[in-house]
């Protein structure tokens, strides 16, 4: 590639200027890269009714002081906790973009927001003829949710809704960087929420899906998932914007089982897929990967899965990787963002996360299995994994530019 | 490689059903007043084929609008390569999405609906039905016209992200659903339809002689032209 086209290529790349976070740990990206430090678990254990029967849930709920916080800030949208929660992400991500978004006009501006089930817990009241908002049950609807967050930024640029299962996430990403690179915009805010409601623990719960005491990703003993829920917004800017070292989405690939609705491929050639598409769209080669954070959700077949797929990938040569559902549960729609947040702390400040709750692993499981997180020799390529119902798989991959 | 065609189109709605080989076909009654109602129970696969139901039978509205759509392409995908079908995008595009099954399951919930309470299960169902591996990708808009999947098709074809793609415009809510719970008008979606394009390359059509280019502004013309009266809820 000759150096002008390369240079070209690069400018219209999508580069991160901001993240934000709300999740079991809590309101924005200190208590979550804390939790990381420290390995630390914040599932905790609730009752609910579910059906007619009352049943103990481990999960990772945003604490109830940061929800009343935020009902306090914004008494318009109390009773919706998916719109409360995204617009605290996102605020937190414009605030740590800085003044760089000063330069975009709003009609440069776009929005992508990735969900499962938006505001799904209103509809749940109004089933039981409970009192809900006229704006809660608006935002049922995911993409009058999107239209409302856009609203609130200002952005005026393209709008769009991803609700593809728990791939949601890293899809909103791929499609908020595309945006930046078919040059519809300049800035695209990727925000992804999910609550967790009557409706999602009554499905889960009839699949028995949860693990009864708190989830345990890639443990030789592992029985299920535990749900989580929160938001996580990352600002993407267009590469020229930024005059310093950035790091950039460099490449997503997704793909389908075409196998199953709800249980994963046994062999992981789905995943393995979607990964060698994410890898090709970067340009690069397996073994520049540095860390992999791993859709793990705990359940027997997905880890099973995801372990094969890596070693399709990678043979015996798995660079270490790990899952952080232990510490906030599986956030669905909102999974690939917060996850994704994450990897750019771990980019940033050197440390590969580690797999909370973890007991013993799993001898399927690759040996680069990280336990605890770990200061990184070299941390410059990391591929980020999420996998959903549908057969769905997707792979994103970030890079860290040389200072 | 910017030579992109039609391969196929589907559509079926109120008016009827068919293929862009077809003339739109009316539903036999008392089916056709049902449907044009918004009554969509009677939606069968029959109508469309004599092969196994089984799988049909298990899905939600909008997963048999959308498999319907795919089936009535008259593209025969089961003939195409492993390779090919490997390099075959799909991309979904609703408003109203799975609302119709999410009432259903607030209202009552049973595991064997949970997996169709999401927008993309319909990609998964025609990726398993035809052996499709992606690109995929699901998309929630406030017009119903699937302008935007299409759109998107496109950027996988001119990326070389896809070889061919399948863009599906999708609305499904039965009347009987949506006056089952209090929700505002401006959330439901009375304009049912399930349609299906087949995007390629020129060169790798499974027709002799493919659409030209021109035909896609045509289709999204007349699909644009469903009128929405939603749209206007957007601020």
């Amino acid at each position: 590639m000759g150096a002008s086209l390369e240079t070209a290529v690069n400018e219209s790349a999508a580069a991160i200027a901001g993240c934000g976070s709300v999740s079991a740990t809590g309101l924005g990206l200190e208590p979550l890269q804390s939790a990381v430090a420290a390995n630390a678990s914040a599932l905790q254990r609730r009752e609910f009714v579910i059906g007619k029967t009352s049943q103990s849930i481990v999960a990772g709920f945003v604490p109830d002081e940061i929800v009343e916080q935020l009902r306090a800030a914004d008494s318009a949208h109390a009773d919706s906790r998916a719109f409360l929660f995204a617009a605290a992400a996102l605020k937190q991500a414009a605030k740590n973009a800085g003044r760089i978004l000063d330069s975009v006009p709003a009609a440069r501006r776009g929005f992508v927001l990735s969900t499962t089930k938006a505001n799904i817990e209103a509809l749940d009241k109004l089933v039981r003829r409970q009192s809900v908002s006229a704006v809660a049950q608006r935002q049922i609807q995911p993409a009058f949710l999107a239209a409302d967050l856009a609203e609130q930024l200002d952005c005026r640029g393209p709008v769009q809704c991803v609700s593809a299962a728990c791939i949601s996430g890293l899809s909103a990403l791929q499609q908020g960087a595309a945006i930046i690179r078919r040059g519809l915009a300049d800035a695209v805010f990727v925000a992804g929420v999910d609550i967790i409601s009557q409706f999602v623990l009554s499905g889960f719960n009839s699949l028995k899906s949860f693990d009864p005491e708190g989830c345990r990703p890639f443990d030789k003993s592992r029985i299920g998932l535990s749900l989580g829920e929160g938001a996580a917004a990352i600002v993407l800017v267009k590469r020229k914007l930024l005059s310093s070292s950035a790091t950039l989405l460099s490449g997503c690939g997704t793909s389908n089982d075409a196998n199953h609705l709800t249980g994963p491929s046994r062999d992981g050639s789905g995943l393995a897929l979607a990964i060698r598409r994410a890898l090709a769209k970067a340009g690069i080669a397996a073994d520049e990967i540095d860390y992999v954070n791993a859709h793990g959700t705990g359940t027997p077949y997905n880890d099973n899965m995801e372990s094969l797929a890596l070693r399709s990938v990678f043979g015996d040569r798995v660079p270490p990787f790990s899952s952080n559902k232990g510490i906030f549960g599986h956030t669905l729609g909102a999974a690939g963002v917060l996850e994704t947040v994450l990897c750019v702390a771990a980019l940033e400040n050197n440390l590969l996360p580690g797999t909370p709750r973890l007991r013993e692993r799993d001898p399927v499981a690759p040996d680069s299995l990280l336990a605890k997180p770990r200061t990184a020799t070299k941390l410059d390529c990391v591929l980020k994994i999420n996998c959903g119902f549908g057969g769905t798989n997707a792979a994103l991959v970030l890079e860290r530019e040389a200072p | 490689m910017n030579d992109f065609v039609i391969h196929a189109a589907s559509y079926l709605g109120p008016e009827g059903f068919g293929n862009d080989q077809t003339s739109l076909r009316a539903w036999p009654s008392p089916l056709k007043e049902n449907l044009a109602r918004g009554e969509l129970d009677g939606l069968h696969w029959s109508l469309l084929s004599d092969s196994d139901p089984s799988r049909f039978l298990r899905m939600d509205l909008m997963c048999r609008l959308g498999f319907m759509a795919a089936e009535l392409l008259a593209v025969n995908f089961d003939a195409m390569s492993d390779a090919r079908r490997d390099r075959l995008g799909v991309c979904a595009e609703s408003f109203t999405g799975s609302l119709d099954t999410d009432i259903r399951f607030a209202q009552t919930p049973r595991p064997s609906i949970f997996a169709y309470t999401l927008p993309s299960t319909v990609v998964g169902e025609i990726c398993i039905r035809f052996r499709l591996k992606g690109p995929v990708l699901s998309l929630i808009s406030p017009a119903t016209n699937g302008a935007n999947a299409i759109a998107e098709a496109v950027e996988w074809l001119r990326d070389g992200d896809a070889e061919m793609a399948l863009c599906l415009g999708i609305e499904a809510m039965n009347g009987s659903t949506a006056n089952s719970v209090s929700l505002p008008e401006n959330l439901l979606s009375r304009d049912w339809h399930g349609a299906a394009l087949l995007l390629g390359h020129s060169e790798n059509s499974p027709r002799e002689k493919p659409f030209v280019s021109g035909a896609l502004a045509e289709v999204c013309r007349k699909l644009c032209s469903c009128r929405n009266p939603l749209a206007k809820s957007i601020r």
